[in-house]
Parts: structure tokens; C-alpha cells; sequence
């Protein structure tokens, strides 16, 4: 069998290498691929968009329509997660902290329990208290990390960056806070609830500033007809447009960033894993 | 402007994030606003299938762009009529499941009925689109809501079923984006007209044929053709109810669309019947999946095994048809599109009301079944004559044009495999039907209530009113696609093949 499959592999890639015979060389500027399509966006693009950004422009204008299912599948992402790992089990046995002597008390009655206040916190069996250098650097480090985050999603028009990439930069402030404090002390920040809403919200302006541009009497996605809603020069309204999806993007690429991850650290049970 | 292109999209996908946001407001507001959105892009659609037959093809920018540069939505005939297919399927699928999901999913209903709303955004959007690359995208989505959605059946063995899709499924996804990498490559372009438009400059590019090869097998292994078919009998047969009966139908077909769009519309049909010669020994490949399908389905001992092996042996039918190389193999593999998706649809909508009743579906529980569930079996027993082609009821009318396409193609093995399998299929549905109508009540029951005196008392006990009156509505669409295929064909078919 695995001699089968070895010689599957070679036959594979002879195939991929026959194909390659008839490509043009690396980098030939007179390839299909750099004449047939690419000359338009880099001559018209910014006429027609305002957005200084080529990449941007084909990302998010003349090929936003992929780039807004993309996000939805980011969305599915977050969603098969939360449907196939989340255990909404209620816990065989409780542990909860007396803060001020830090004495941790055990209950095995799945009927008693003690009401969670600044007297007492829940915690779990594998909790270990973190180092105080680590939460001290990544207290100092998150909201750097965070506004830099918002750098990238606005800047993204202007320059490399955009939704995704900030999106992720900001999910991984919440991943650091999860690991460097514990993931009781995420989730009191933000909570399932607003995770699950900020991952629909985020597409759902995507979407939603196409369905718009649909109402306003233009194509689905055609930014320009938005122009009657918002007081600036008409020219520059696919730039706002695609600043707007953006935002959308960056929103739910976050909270699913999060989702994911408290989802598998913890095995959908949301308490202490990793 | 007439924006149903996109409405029939976008309705579906607006849908599930506002049941997605509903969920966590009041989770029983999910489902209606689920049922709305699909009522709205059924409308929709039968909107543009309207003007497709009155004014020809429809083209939609998206975002407004002109086709090279944006995505354009392409729709004609042959996407129109799967467009109603797929969205009133789906559609009929919600009416009819809500019992279903209550049963087996109800922790997690809502994220369910998201899910659902994805994975027919995405079926609509690969039939929609008229761009290589976003109908790769839309793949994507299919694909990954249906992994998740398997998963969520069977406790024990559906993530398991769950993971050998996945890694299949993601191989043939792979595939196909290389292939389209490959043609990008070469052509410079991802509009499909476009690149139909520039493949005859470039007679004899090894390029192309392999980016055509990878498309292909791409979208046989989504498709499951023999012998790329082993994640789909475990996935359906494990997978919860209401997901099986919308994905049995409609998934496989799609992909069959897809592979006739990639024929027709994209490499066009001289440059695969006459410069490549591939037609043969895809013929042999479709004829061995029917044999091979049709062989393991009378090896199961599980009626939703064997129905999912059926749907294997079906492809067969529809890969062999449209590579016969002539216009009556077209036509019989398009109309068996909408034919088989219709059977399919029929025989899971009764496996599903069968399955609320008694939940483990092994021949054996099946006994007694014509006096409890009277109704679900009449379903039943017509799409089970449809499968097997019993004239008036559709799937007679595909299998005539194909065995005619076969004879004219000098096909005999295909038109033999073809007979062979509407035998073999009647012998595994009058299995069931003996077991069901003649078999003794098992398990000891039957002596508890036969003391004395003839046959047990069997109590009649079916299934929600919902189910019933949709099975009662595709079985009608059974009959009145076979009467009218004639129609279909002379309408849709014919026209956009010429």
C-alpha cells in the first residue's frame, strides 16, 4: 500500500511537472497572466476607485464579491467550532477560590454551589496561577497590540493590511490575554454572547453595504451608488465602500479568531484547558 | 434594474447572519427567519428562470464591473432551471425537517439552521457564477458547512465519517483551485467566457490539459465517481436527517452541473471529444460506477447505506451520459440533473419520516412498516419505481435518453450497465418492500399482541403533518416531471444545448 501510494505521488507530480512545461518563464512581463487583466487594474484602478492601493482595489471593488464570501467562510469557521465542540454539560465538580486566603475549596455535589462574587471565584482543577513577569509584559503589550490592530484595518486602503490582517492582530491580543492570565479572565472581558454577535455583525456589514448599494438602485456591492448617503466627493466613495467593508471584515475575523480559539483550548467546556 | 441574480444569493446568506443574531435574542426565531429567506430565494429564482426562457442568458456584475475585470453572474438556461432545483429543494427540505432537527440537534438548533442557510448559499452561488475562481470560493463554503454538518450526526461514528470527507473533500478542493491556477496561468483570465474565449489560442498547451485534468478530477472526487467516491456512503448515512436529505439531492448534482459547465461553457466539447479523445474511458468509468454502485448497494443491510450507494451508482449515469459525445447523452445526463435530484429528494424525505419513528433503519426493524407508516411508504414505493424507471414517473424519460445516447454513441456496455442497474435496483427495492409489507412485526412484539387470534394489531404512527405534505408535493413533481419532460427538453434543454 504504501508502495501505491508512493508511485501515486511520483505519477502526481510528473503530471504538475509536464504541466509547468508550457509556462511562461518567472517573471515574463509578456505572460497572459501580467497582460490580459492586470494591465487594466494598474492603469484604471485608481481613476476609477481613488484608492492608492492596487491590491485593495481589486481585493475589495472588482473582486469584493469573493472577498465577501471569504469572510462568511471565516464565519463557518467560527461556526462549525462552536457547533461541533461547544458542551453546554454542566460540570461534575465545582472549585471555587477564596480570594483573600487563596485556600481552594472542592465541590463534588453537583447541586451546591456557591454564589461567585469578590469573596469567592470559580476556577478550575488544571489552574495554575501565571508568572507575574508574563501578566505583567502582556498587560503592558496588549493594547499596543490592539490599536495596531485598528492601524492596520484603516490603513488598509493606503497600504498592505486590511481586514484580515488586522482582524487576526486583534484576535491575537485576546489569545495572548488568554494565555498569559487565564481564560476565565478573557471571557469576563468578553463573553460567548458578544463573540457570537460581533462574528454575524462583522459579515453582516459586508453584506449589508451591498444590500444597500441593491436599494439604492445599483448593483449588489456597487459602492458608488451609496454617494447620496454620505457627504463627501462622489470620486472617493468606492474608497470609503471598501474602508467600510473592511471594518466588517476586521470585526468578525476577530471575534472568530477568539471563538476558535476558546473553543478548542478548552474543549467547548469554557473553562481552563491549555 | 433587475437584481434577482443577486437576491437569490444574497437572500439565503442575509438570512443566516440574521439567524445567527436572532439565536442569541430568542433561539425560536431562527427557524422562521430561516424558512423566509430560502421562500425568497425560491422566488427568485423561478424569477430568472422566467426571464432566462423569455429573454435569454442574464448577465449580472457584481459590484458593477464589466465581466473580465469583476465576477459576473452568467446565468442561462442550463444554471436557471438547477437554480429553482436547488433553492425550492432546499427550501421544501426546511418545511419539512423542523420535527427532525428538533430531535436530533436540539441543544443546537439555531447554529443548525445557520449552517443549512450556508451550505445552500454556496450550492446556489457554484450554479450562479460565471468566475473560475469564485466558484471555487463557494465550493469552499459547501464544503466546509457540509463537513460540520455530517459531523453533527451519529454520536459515535459520524465525526469519523466526518474526517474521511474532510480529507478527501479538501484534496478535491485543492485540486481543482490548482487546475484553475494552471489556466489562470496560461490565459491571464477567471471569467469563464473569457477563458473559453482565449483556450483555442493555445492548440496543444500541456498546460491547459493539465489545469483541465485537475479541474476535473477536482470535481469528480466533490461528485464521489467511482472509484473517488469513499467518503460519501458513511458521510449521508451518518449524517443527521435534515442535512442528508438536503445534501443526497443536491450536492453530487451540483458538482455534475458543475463538471457540464466546465464542458460545455469553458473548455468547450471539441477540444474534449475530438482533440483529447477522453470520451471512451470516461463512458467505461461512468459504466463501472454504475455496475460497482449498484453491486455494493445490494451488499448493504441498512436501508440508508443502500440508498447512499444508489446515489454512487446515479452518478455513474449522469458522468457516462454527459461524455457519450452526443446530443440525446447530454440531454439524458442534464435531465437526470433534475430528475435524480427530485428521486433522491423523495427517498430521503420518506427515509427521514422513517427515521423519526424508528431510529436505527437496519432491514431488519423494517417489518410492518406499509400499516404504521402508510403514507411515507406510498412516497416511498413511487420514488423507489421512479429510481428504478418505470415510465410514468420521471426516471424513466432520463434513463430512455441516455440508453438512446448510448446506442447512437456505439456505447453498448454503457446502455447494458444502464438496464443491469434498473434490474438490480428493482431487486433492492422489492428487498424492502417484502420486508416492509410481509415480514412479520420482530422482537417479540408481535407474540405479545397476536395471543390467540391472526395477525398482530399494527398501530398506524406517522410522521410530522410537514414532512408528509412535502413528500406528498415531490412525489406529485415526480409524476409531473416525467409527463412533461418532454417540455423540459424541448424548453431548457435543447436550446441551451444549440
Amino acid at each position: 500500500m504504501k508502495l501505491l501510494g508512493f508511485i501515486i505521488v511520483c505519477l502526481t507530480g510528473t503530471f504538475l511537472l509536464y504541466g509547468t512545461s508550457d509556462l511562461p518563464d518567472w517573471g515574463d512581463p509578456n505572460s497572459p497572466a501580467s497582460l490580459h487583466l492586470s494591465n487594466h487594474y494598474i492603469e484604471k484602478a485608481v481613476a476609477e476607485t481613488e484608492v492608492p492601493n492596487l491590491v485593495t482595489a481589486v481585493l475589495a471593488d472588482y473582486r469584493g464579491f469573493d472577498t465577501m464570501f471569504e469572510t462568511a467562510v471565516v464565519f463557518t469557521a467560527g461556526l462549525a467550532c462552536f457547533l461541533l465542540l461547544r458542551d453546554f454539560k454542566p460540570k461534575e465538580d465545582r472549585y471555587y477560590r477564596h480570594v483573600p486566603t487563596g485556600v481552594v475549596l472542592h465541590f463534588k455535589d453537583k447541586a451546591r454551589q456557591l454564589r461567585v462574587g469578590t469573596e469567592f471565584e470559580a476556577v478550575d482543577k488544571d489552574w495554575v496561577p501565571s508568572d507575574m513577569v508574563i501578566k505583567t509584559v502582556c498587560r503592558i503589550l496588549i493594547p499596543f497590540i490592539q490599536i495596531y490592530a485598528l492601524y492596520v484595518v484603516a490603513h488598509g486602503d493606503f497600504s498592505p493590511g486590511g481586514g484580515f490582517q488586522g482582524g487576526v492582530i486583534f484576535g491575537s491580543s485576546f489569545i495572548l490575554l488568554a494565555i498569559s492570565y487565564n481564560l476565565k479572565t478573557l471571557m469576563k472581558r468578553v463573553s460567548e454572547k458578544f463573540l457570537g454577535i460581533f462574528s454575524a455583525v462583522g459579515v453582516l456589514i459586508y453584506v449589508g453595504i451591498g444590500a444597500i448599494a441593491m436599494v439604492m438602485g445599483g448593483n449588489f456591492l456597487d459602492y458608488s451608488t451609496l454617494a447620496p448617503l454620505l457627504p463627501v466627493n462622489p470620486g472617493h466613495i468606492r474608497a470609503l465602500g471598501m474602508l467600510g467593508v473592511e471594518i466588517g471584515v476586521g470585526i468578525a475575523v476577530m471575534a472568530v479568531m477568539a471563538i476558535i480559539y476558546i473553543n478548542i483550548v478548552s474543549q467547548g467546556r469554557h473553562d481552563e484547558g491549555l | 434594474m433587475n437584481n434577482y441574480p443577486a437576491i437569490l444569493i444574497i437572500a439565503p446568506l442575509l438570512g443566516a447572519f440574521f439567524a445567527g443574531l436572532a439565536a442569541w435574542i430568542q433561539e425560536r426565531l431562527s427557524y422562521p427567519l430561516a424558512l423566509i429567506s430560502l421562500a425568497l430565494s425560491t422566488f427568485a429564482s423561478v424569477n430568472v428562470l422566467m426571464e432566462v426562457i423569455a429573454n435569454g442568458t442574464v448577465h449580472y456584475r457584481m459590484a458593477g464591473w464589466a465581466p473580465p475585470m469583476g465576477i459576473e453572474y452568467r446565468i442561462d438556461l442550463l444554471n436557471a432551471m438547477v437554480l429553482v432545483l436547488v433553492s425550492s429543494i432546499a427550501f421544501l427540505n426546511l418545511l419539512a425537517s423542523y420535527q427532525n432537527v428538533e430531535q436530533e440537534t436540539h441543544d443546537r438548533a439555531a447554529s443548525f439552521y445557520v449552517a443549512y442557510l450556508l451550505f445552500v448559499v454556496g450550492l446556489l452561488g457554484v450554479v450562479a457564477t460565471g468566475d473560475l475562481f469564485n466558484l471555487y470560493v463557494l465550493i469552499e463554503i459547501t464544503s466546509l458547512t457540509s463537513y460540520t454538518l455530517v459531523a453533527l450526526g451519529d454520536r459515535d461514528r459520524a465525526p469519523l465519517a466526518s474526517l474521511n470527507y474532510l480529507f478527501i473533500g479538501v484534496i478535491g478542493a485543492s485540486f481543482y483551485l490548482l487546475g484553475v491556477g494552471y489556466i489562470y496561468i496560461i490565459t491571464g483570465s477567471l471569467n469563464m467566457v473569457d477563458v473559453a474565449g482565449i483556450l483555442p489560442n493555445l492548440p496543444g498547451s500541456s498546460t491547459v490539459l493539465v489545469g483541465f485534468i485537475l479541474c476535473l478530477l477536482g470535481v469528480w472526487i466533490k461528485m464521489a465517481l467511482f472509484p473517488l467516491h469513499v467518503w460519501l456512503p458513511n458521510g449521508y448515512t451518518y449524517a443527521p436527517t435534515a442535512f442528508s436529505r438536503v445534501v443526497a439531492p443536491l450536492m453530487t448534482k451540483v458538482m455534475v452541473y458543475v463538471m457540464i459547465r466546465l464542458m460545455i461553457t469553458v473548455f468547450g466539447l471539441e477540444y474534449i471529444f475530438v482533440t483529447l479523445h477522453l470520451s471512451e474511458a470516461v463512458v467505461w468509468l461512468g459504466t463501472i460506477a454504475i455496475v460497482f454502485g449498484g453491486i455494493m448497494a445490494l451488499a448493504q443491510k441498512n436501508l440508508k447505506k443502500m440508498l447512499s450507494y444508489i446515489i454512487v451508482c446515479e452518478i455513474g449515469y449522469m458522468v457516462g451520459g454527459a461524455w457519450l459525445g452526443n446530443e440525446l447523452g447530454m440531454t439524458g445526463a442534464i435531465l437526470h440533473i433534475v430528475n435524480d435530484a427530485l428521486m433522491t429528494f423523495a427517498l430521503f424525505l420518506a427515509l427521514g419520516n422513517i427515521v423519526y419513528k424508528i431510529k436505527d433503519v437496519d432491514y431488519s426493524n423494517l417489518s410492518g412498516l406499509f400499516g404504521k407508516m402508510p403514507w411515507t411508504m406510498a412516497g416511498f414505493v413511487l420514488a423507489a419505481f421512479s429510481i428504478i424507471g418505470v415510465p410514468p414517473t420521471c426516471g424513466f424519460f432520463s434513463k430512455w435518453y441516455l440508453i438512446l445516447g448510448a446506442f447512437e454513441a456505439g456505447a453498448y456496455h454503457f446502455a447494458a450497465a444502464l438496464l443491469i442497474s434498473s434490474l438490480i435496483c428493482a431487486v433492492l427495492f422489492f428487498k424492502v418492500f417484502e420486508i416492509c409489507f410481509f415480514a412479520p412485526e420482530g422482537n417479540g412484539l408481535s407474540h405479545d399482541n397476536s395471543h390467540g387470534h391472526g395477525d398482530p394489531v399494527i398501530v398506524m404512527d406517522e410522521a410530522p403533518v410537514a414532512s408528509l405534505v412535502t413528500l406528498g408535493i415531490v412525489s406529485l413533481a415526480l409524476i409531473l416531471v416525467g409527463v412533461y419532460s418532454g417540455t423540459i427538453v424541448n424548453t431548457i434543454i435543447l436550446p441551451f444545448l444549440r
